[in-house]
């Protein structure tokens, strides 16, 4: 009998893994079949050799060294995104604190305007909702620049006198000097 | 979807946890992979590695035995591709059986290496289905979803290497016996 072709549904047959539509045809073969019942009944003794090696020891030692490795390495790297995260948010903070630093001396021509609005800015702060004390500091370090900064002092007029070709007629007009320091 | 925890205590503790109760596993299934201790605890230190990065991304409602299996499996691949082992027959001691002068443990134990060794015969993707197929004990349609094929390609995989183990342990306990 060729049975060759049975061979690999018996040896899913053995594991239980045969398609019940191909059990009988199997079955029906093992039955008349003494080579092939050998066959299955090796496969089968194969199977629980197979399944010891699931229950087999391993030893503690190489268990241990496992974890401690893995344990030292997380540790050691801060895996985890919150632990990668804290240096992007060091140099976030540390850039910040360079701009705020930095601004005043960088952007002195820019006083006047600021002078102009500081006055809103602090009667502002007086009703600064609860919800936006976080910005306190900044409007600290705003004001603090401001007393620093001395204030724009006008120059006198400047008085610029047109002549007309009647010498009764002299046109005179005054002009707003823009404040000197800038 | 339910996540594990990730912050703070909670981390290191759902981790350590999983670990625990994995790490035997991971370690047997990537030992009978790769046939070789040291890389075989290469591989699982690299796998829970892996595991504490996704721990975050993992659904622990479905439980990350998959996860892990999956993990495992291509891991080991990495590392035999990689290295390219001579599958040597002793390198894998079995632990001493409870009671080695035993005839009957004895003779067992014999059984297994043979069984073991021939396992190391097998073409990578056989014995990886033979591995999580008959020596772990998951379902074709597990072993399936794991290694990412059809069932009819486990099957035919876990056939095939059954029947080549067959053949390798015949002949062994033949000359023995």
């Amino acid at each position: 009998m060729n049975c060759s072709k049975f061979e690999t549904d018996i040896a899913l047959y053995a594991g239980g893994d045969l398609p019940p539509g191909r059990m009988a045809r199997v079955e029906a073969h093992l039955g008349e079949c003494a080579d092939c019942r050998a066959l299955a009944e090796d496969l089968r003794a194969e199977q629980a050799l197979l399944g010891e090696l699931r229950d087999a020891p391993l030893e503690d030692a190489m268990v241990a060294q496992v974890r401690q490795r893995v344990l030292v390495e997380v540790r050691r790297a801060g895996f985890s995104p919150r632990g990668a995260l804290a240096p992007l948010l060091a140099i976030a903070a540390a850039l910040v604190l360079a701009v705020i630093l930095a601004w005043p001396r960088h952007h002195s021509g820019a006083a006047p305007r600021v002078a102009a609005a500081s006055h809103a800015a602090q009667a502002e702060a007086g009703r600064v909702p609860a919800a936006a004390h976080g910005a306190a500091p900044l409007m600290r370090k705003l004001r603090h620049h401001l007393r620093r900064t001395p204030a724009a002092q006008p120059g006198p007029p400047l008085l610029v006198q047109f002549v007309t070709d009647d010498p009764n007629i002299v046109i005179y007009w005054l002009v707003d000097q823009k404040p000197q320091g800038d | 979807m339910t996540a594990y925890p990730r912050e703070n205590s909670g981390e290191m503790a759902a981790f350590e946890r999983i670990m625990s109760q994995c790490e035997r596993r991971v370690l047997r299934v990537a030992l009978r992979l790769l046939n070789n201790p040291q890389d075989a605890q290469d591989a699982a230190q690299e796998v829970f590695l892996r595991l504490y990065k996704h721990l975050g991304s993992l659904d622990e409602t479905r439980g990350c035995e998959p996860w892990l299996y999956r993990v495992t499996v291509n891991v080991c691949h990495d590392i035999a591709r990689g290295r390219r082992h001579s599958l040597g027959l002793t390198e894998v001691p079995e632990p001493a059986a409870s009671q080695p002068d035993a005839y009957h443990d004895a003779e067992r134990a014999q059984q297994r290496e043979i069984v073991r060794r021939g396992l190391s015969r097998l073409g990578e993707k056989e014995r990886t289905a033979l591995v999580l197929r008959d020596v772990e004990g998951l379902s074709t349609r597990e072993v399936a979803g794991i290694l990412g094929s059809s069932e009819n390609t486990v099957r035919s995989q876990i056939s095939t290497a059954r029947l080549k183990l067959r053949d390798f342990t015949g002949r062994l306990l033949r000359r023995r016996s």
